[in-house]
């Protein structure tokens, strides 16, 4: 086979052919085995180049280049942000975009009392309504993730019989529909079956003094465990992607254009920065 | 108000949205690291020099921010950036480096043996890297690594898009050539994942 086959191959290989020509090149392809296994072995050596630079993307980042891009001391946040490269030629993997609207108040009035206990100073009011100074309160970071890690263990200590306001049982569509009913944004679920872990349900909670929707993720590797995503909105500044870790579990958390994220769970870091890398690059986060 | 404490004024909003505009560039910067630093591990076959390339790179962005053209695509810039630092380097240095520390040099030997024949095809992989021109590897890594369209990469590398398009396609084969003589590329990663 010419060199100048060779580079029709890759070249159409890469989608880099004009219509006609790629035309051509099936045809060719078509009528020639030895061309079609050429195309074969060049497209499977392209995929193991990408296995083998991708787990470089998943590595937390070294301070060292943190301080760097900030232009400034060593910080203690770690960013991710390699959606784009780790999931380039995927497909968005959207399952759900549901507006959203009513108050969430309302509903955490009628049943949202086991969540209050959780967040520290997340008091209602006798009438179900939130004291303002509970919701500064909640504002405040170390609540926040405070917070998620109280939501996170409520979860893994209620086993199969966790708190589920919309379980996942049939379809997780309309379980987002229905919860999204109590809120005023945009909840997406992000498909998370790659990483072995299948939507179990979503709940309403109360994170950063705002309505957020914790979605649950369970898997059978126990190494892993449940992982839980919180969505909520936020009027405080973006941060970026960053790890903690309270009450003994792994939290990744950032915030982005008005909206606050944290990914909660017990499972290792690198693999939790690997999973974050992923819903932010489903959710458009970044 | 009299004209100095409005001119103080003024040199205040400015500094202000100077260091806006700087903590916007930080985040984009940050955003861009992962992919940066994969880049740069292409390109060097070391961990530590590529982390070393990848943070001159952020030195230099910031220091020349102002030359960054919005609605630009920001990671090619930066990709060039990485590029033309890497070939600065790679031609005042004489010495080849030494092998490369990728790949299976840094596994823990308590992994699990399926995990380590994974990683030794993809150690390979980047052997195989590690052996092209510079120019070569630069072009493979930008399209067939970081997807980046071939108008895309030729930006980036400063080149006209046929010269990408041959580079590329003598790496491919370059490449494929050197996975066929070698053994073990059929091993997948699923193991690696699996664990």
């Amino acid at each position: 086979m010419s060199r100048h086959s060779d580079d029709r191959l890759v070249a159409y290989l890469d989608g880099e052919v004009e219509t006609a020509e790629r035309r051509e090149i099936e045809a060719w392809l078509d009528g020639d085995p030895v061309a079609r296994d050429r195309l074969a072995a060049l497209s499977r050596s392209a995929m193991l180049l990408r296995e083998a630079y991708d787990e470089v993307v998943r590595e937390p980042v070294p301070e060292r280049l943190i301080a760097a891009a900030r232009g400034a001391a060593p910080a203690r946040v770690v960013a991710f942000g390699g959606r784009r490269a780790a999931m380039l030629g995927a497909r968005r993997r959207w399952r759900v975009a549901l507006p959203l609207a009513a108050s969430l108040f309302g509903l955490l009035a009628g049943g949202g009392a086991a969540y209050l206990g959780v967040g520290k100073g997340l008091a209602l009011g006798p009438g179900g309504t939130m004291a303002p100074a509970a919701i500064e309160a909640a504002a405040a970071n170390n609540l926040w993730l405070d917070n998620a890690a109280g939501y996170f263990k409520l979860v893994v200590a209620g086993g199969d019989n966790a708190l589920i306001d919309v379980p996942a049982s049939g379809d997780s569509h309309e379980a987002l529909q229905r919860i999204s009913q109590s809120l005023t944004q945009q909840v997406r679920l992000p498909d998370l079956k790659p990483w072995g872990l299948n939507f179990r349900g979503a709940r309403l909670v109360v994170v950063d003094g705002r309505p957020a929707a914790q979605l649950v993720y369970t898997t059978e590797n126990k190494a892993i465990g449940p992982i839980a995503l919180i969505v909520g909105s936020s009027k405080q500044p973006d941060i970026a992607p960053s790890f903690d870790r309270r009450q003994g579990v792994n939290m990744i958390y950032w915030r982005h254009q008005g909206r606050a994220y944290v990914l909660v769970g017990e499972a290792d870091v690198g693999y939790l920065w690997g999973i974050g890398n992923d819903v932010a690059w489903q959710l458009d986060a970044i | 108000m009299s004209l100095r404490p409005r001119l103080a004024e003024r040199a205040k909003e400015r500094a202000a949205g100077e260091e806006a505009s700087v903590s916007r560039f930080s985040d984009q910067l940050i955003a861009a690291l992962p992919r940066l630093r994969r880049f740069a591990r292409g390109l060097t076959g070391s961990t530590v020099e590529a982390d070393d390339l990848v943070q001159a790179a952020c030195e230099r962005a910031l220091a020349r921010r102002h030359q960054f053209e919005e609605g630009t695509r920001f990671d090619s810039w930066m990709f060039r950036t990485v590029q033309t630092i890497w070939i600065d380097q790679i031609r005042a240095r004489t010495v080849r480096k030494e092998e490369s520390e990728t790949g299976e040099a840094r596994l823990g030997s308590d992994e699990a043996v399926r995990r380590v024949e994974a990683r030794l095809a993809l150690g390979e992989v980047r052997r195989a890297v590690d052996r092209l021109p510079p120019d070569q590897r630069a072009a493979l890594l930008l399209v067939t690594v970081e997807g980046l369209s071939y108008r895309e990469a030729a930006e980036v590398a400063q080149v006209p898009v046929g010269t990408i398009m041959s580079r590329l396609a003598r790496a491919r084969l370059a490449l494929q050539a050197q996975l066929d003589a070698g053994a073990g590329v059929d091993r997948s990663k699923r193991d690696v994942e699996a664990q």
